[in-house]
C-alpha cells in the first residue's frame, strides 16, 4: 500500500514535470511557433524603422558648417557617407507625418544632386539580414480620358485648330481602383511660348462630372510652339496632386530644387547648344504661380550657358523659397530644340517632382521577395502641403 | 495472488499514461490558443488603429475634420476618407454628439456585409471638442460642442 503511495506521488510528479516541459519546450521547439515569433518579431523591426523614417528627422554632417544638422537633405555637395541617422520628417514642421521634401528627393535613384542608396539606407537603419521597400502612393490617379497614363506619348492636349490658337484639354480623375471620382476640383494654368513670345493663363476652375472627367478650353494669345499645363486637383480639400502635361515637350534641362536653391543639370543626352535663361517662375502646392527671376542677357552676369552634359551649370537661391511649398519650377529658356526645328527658340520647361511625385507610384528599396513572409505596414504622410501614402514592406533575407 | 496484484498495478500505470498523454494534448492546446501569431486578429486590429489614428489626426490638424463634421460636410468626410486611407481598407463611420445622440451613419465605403463577416474589425474612437466662430475682425469664439466619432476598419 505504501509503495502503491509513493508510485503514485512520482507518477504525479512526472506528469507535473512534462506538463512544464511541453508547455515551455515544445511551443519553442515547434515550426510554428518559431514561424510565429519571427513573424513577431519582424514586426517589431517594422515598426520601428516605419517610425524612425516617418517621425524622425535624421541628422547628417554639415562639412561646410563643419557641424550636424537635422537639415541633410539640403547638404550641398551630397554625399550619402555625411548622413549619421536616417529620418525623413521635416524639421521645420512639429506635426506628425509630415515628411521633408528634400530628404524624400535623395532616395530617387538618378537625382543629379546626390541620392541616398539602398545599401546605405539599410546600414543607417541597421537593417542587415533583412530586405525592405519603402512606396509613396499618390490619393488618387489622374489620367487621360481612355485611363492611359499620361506621358509625353500620350497627352490630354488637343489643339484643334491651331490657327484660332486655341488649345483643349480632358483628363479623367479616379480612386487608385479606377472608380471615378465626381466633384474633384480643378485648377489649371497653360505656359506658352513661341520663338520670341511667352506668356501664361489660367484657365477657369471646374470640376469633374460623375465619370470623372474634366476638360477646359483655353483661347491663347498667340500659336504656341511649346506648351505646359499645370493642374491642381484636389479631392475634399484634403487631397492634392499636381500634374504637369505638354505638347511636344522637350527635355533640355533638368530643373532641381534643394531647400531654397534652384540649379539646372543637362541631362546626358541633350544638345550641347547655349541656353539663354529668360524668367523662372515656382509654382506651389496652394496652386500660386510666382514670378521669382528675370535672366540677365547682357554683361559679364549674364545667364547664358554652354556647358557639359550631366553637369549642373546654373543654380541660384531664393530666401525663403521652400516655405511656400513649391512643387513645380518653370523656366522659360532660348535655345534650339533637340531636333533642330525652327532654330533657336523660347522653350518653357517645368519640373522637378513630375519624376519623383506626383500621379505615379514612387518605389525606393528593393523588389519584394516572394520566397519569405514580408510585413506591410501604410500611414498616411503629407510631402510639400499634399497627402499621400506612404507603405513599408519589409522581410528577412 | 502475485500475479493479480501486478496486472492490476499495470494497469495503473496505463492509466496514468492516458492521464499524462491527455495532459500533454491539453497542453498544446492551451499554447496555440494563447499565441498571438502576426496573422492574427489582435495584430492586424491593432495596425489598422494605427492608421485609423494616423489619417484622423492628419485630418484634425489641417483643419479638415472640424469644418467636415460641424458643417455636415459628410460627403467630404467619406471622399476624404477614401483618398487617404489604402485601397484595400474599407470603412464605416458613425458620429454622435455629447447626448449621445447619432449625428451622422451611413458614412461608409464597402459592402455593410464585409463589416459583419469580417473576423477582424479596428475601432477607433476620436473626439472633437468643439469649433471656433469669428466674432469681429481677427475675433474668435470658441464653442464647447463635443462630437464623438466612431471609425470602423476593415482590411479586404
Amino acid at each position: 500500500m505504501v509503495n502503491a503511495t509513493y508510485d503514485h506521488i512520482v507518477a504525479i510528479i512526472l506528469v507535473g514535470v512534462i506538463f512544464v516541459w511541453v508547455v515551455g519546450v515544445l511551443p519553442a521547439t515547434s515550426l510554428v511557433s518559431i514561424n510565429a515569433a519571427d513573424q513577431q518579431q519582424l514586426r517589431n523591426t517594422g515598426l520601428n524603422v516605419f517610425n524612425a523614417m516617418l517621425l524622425d528627422t535624421g541628422e547628417g554632417f554639415n562639412e561646410t558648417a563643419n557641424q550636424n544638422t537635422t537639415n541633410w537633405g539640403t547638404l550641398d555637395p551630397f554625399e550619402a557617407e555625411d548622413i549619421i541617422r536616417f529620418g525623413l520628417a521635416s524639421t521645420e514642421d512639429s506635426a506628425s507625418y509630415v515628411l521633408d521634401p528634400d530628404k524624400v528627393q535623395r532616395l530617387e535613384i538618378g537625382n543629379p544632386l546626390g541620392t541616398i542608396n539602398n545599401t546605405i539606407a539599410k546600414s543607417l537603419m541597421e537593417l542587415e539580414g533583412y530586405g525592405f521597400a519603402l512606396e509613396i502612393i499618390p490619393p488618387f490617379n489622374v489620367t487621360n480620358v481612355d485611363g492611359t497614363k499620361i506621358d509625353g506619348n500620350n497627352s490630354p492636349i488637343n489643339i484643334p485648330a491651331l490657327e484660332e490658337s486655341r488649345l483643349e484639354y480632358s483628363v479623367r480623375v479616379c480612386y487608385l481602383d479606377g472608380r471615378p471620382i465626381p466633384n474633384a476640383a480643378i485648377e489649371s494654368i497653360a505656359i506658352y511660348s513661341n520663338r520670341n513670345d511667352f506668356t501664361f493663363d489660367y484657365g477657369a476652375n471646374s470640376f469633374t462630372n460623375q465619370d470623372g472627367i474634366s476638360s477646359a478650353t483655353y483661347g491663347l494669345d498667340f500659336e504656341p510652339l511649346h506648351i505646359t499645363v499645370i493642374m491642381r486637383i484636389s479631392v475634399a480639400d484634403v487631397a492634392t496632386m499636381v500634374v504637369t502635361f505638354g505638347h511636344n515637350p522637350v527635355r533640355i534641362i533638368d530643373i532641381n530644387l534643394v531647400g531654397d536653391e534652384v540649379s539646372l543639370t543637362r541631362p546626358k543626352d541633350s544638345p550641347n547648344a547655349e541656353v539663354k535663361l529668360h524668367k523662372v517662375y515656382s509654382y506651389s502646392a496652394s496652386g500660386v504661380l510666382t514670378h521669382l527671376y528675370d535672366g540677365i542677357q547682357t554683361g559679364a552676369d549674364k545667364d547664358h550657358f554652354n556647358t557639359g552634359n550631366g553637369q549642373r551649370f546654373w543654380n541660384k537661391t531664393f530666401p525663403g523659397l521652400k516655405s511656400y511649398d513649391p512643387v513645380i519650377m518653370v523656366f522659360n529658356i532660348e535655345t534650339v530644340p533637340p531636333d533642330g526645328t525652327n532654330g533657336n527658340q523660347e522653350i518653357v520647361v517645368a519640373g522637378p517632382y513630375q519624376n519623383l511625385l506626383g500621379y505615379t507610384v514612387f518605389h525606393y528599396g528593393q523588389i519584394p521577395s516572394n520566397s519569405r513572409a514580408a510585413i506591410r505596414m501604410q500611414r498616411s504622410v503629407i510631402i510639400s502641403g499634399m497627402t499621400y501614402t506612404a507603405e513599408l514592406t519589409l522581410w528577412e533575407e | 495472488m502475485m500475479r493479480k496484484f501486478g496486472n492490476t498495478k499495470g494497469q495503473m500505470r496505463l492509466i496514468e499514461v492516458i492521464l499524462a498523454s491527455f495532459i500533454i494534448i491539453t497542453a498544446l492546446g492551451f499554447t496555440n490558443l494563447l499565441s498571438i501569431t502576426p496573422t492574427s486578429p489582435k495584430y492586424e486590429a491593432t495596425e489598422l488603429e494605427k492608421l485609423g489614428y494616423n489619417v484622423l489626426h492628419d485630418l484634425d490638424k489641417q483643419g479638415l475634420l472640424p469644418r467636415f463634421i460641424y458643417n455636415a460636410e459628410w460627403t467630404n468626410v467619406t471622399s476624404a476618407l477614401r483618398v487617404t486611407l489604402p485601397m484595400d481598407v474599407y470603412f464605416n463611420m458613425t458620429v454622435y454628439d455629447s447626448n449621445n445622440d447619432n449625428v451622422a451613419e451611413g458614412l461608409y465605403y464597402g459592402d455593410s456585409s464585409t463589416f459583419s463577416d469580417a473576423n477582424t474589425v479596428a475601432s477607433i474612437t476620436y473626439c472633437l471638442s468643439g469649433y471656433s466662430i469669428q466674432t469681429g475682425p481677427g475675433q474668435f469664439e470658441a464653442v464647447y460642442d463635443p462630437r464623438i466619432l466612431i471609425l470602423q476598419l476593415v482590411r479586404i
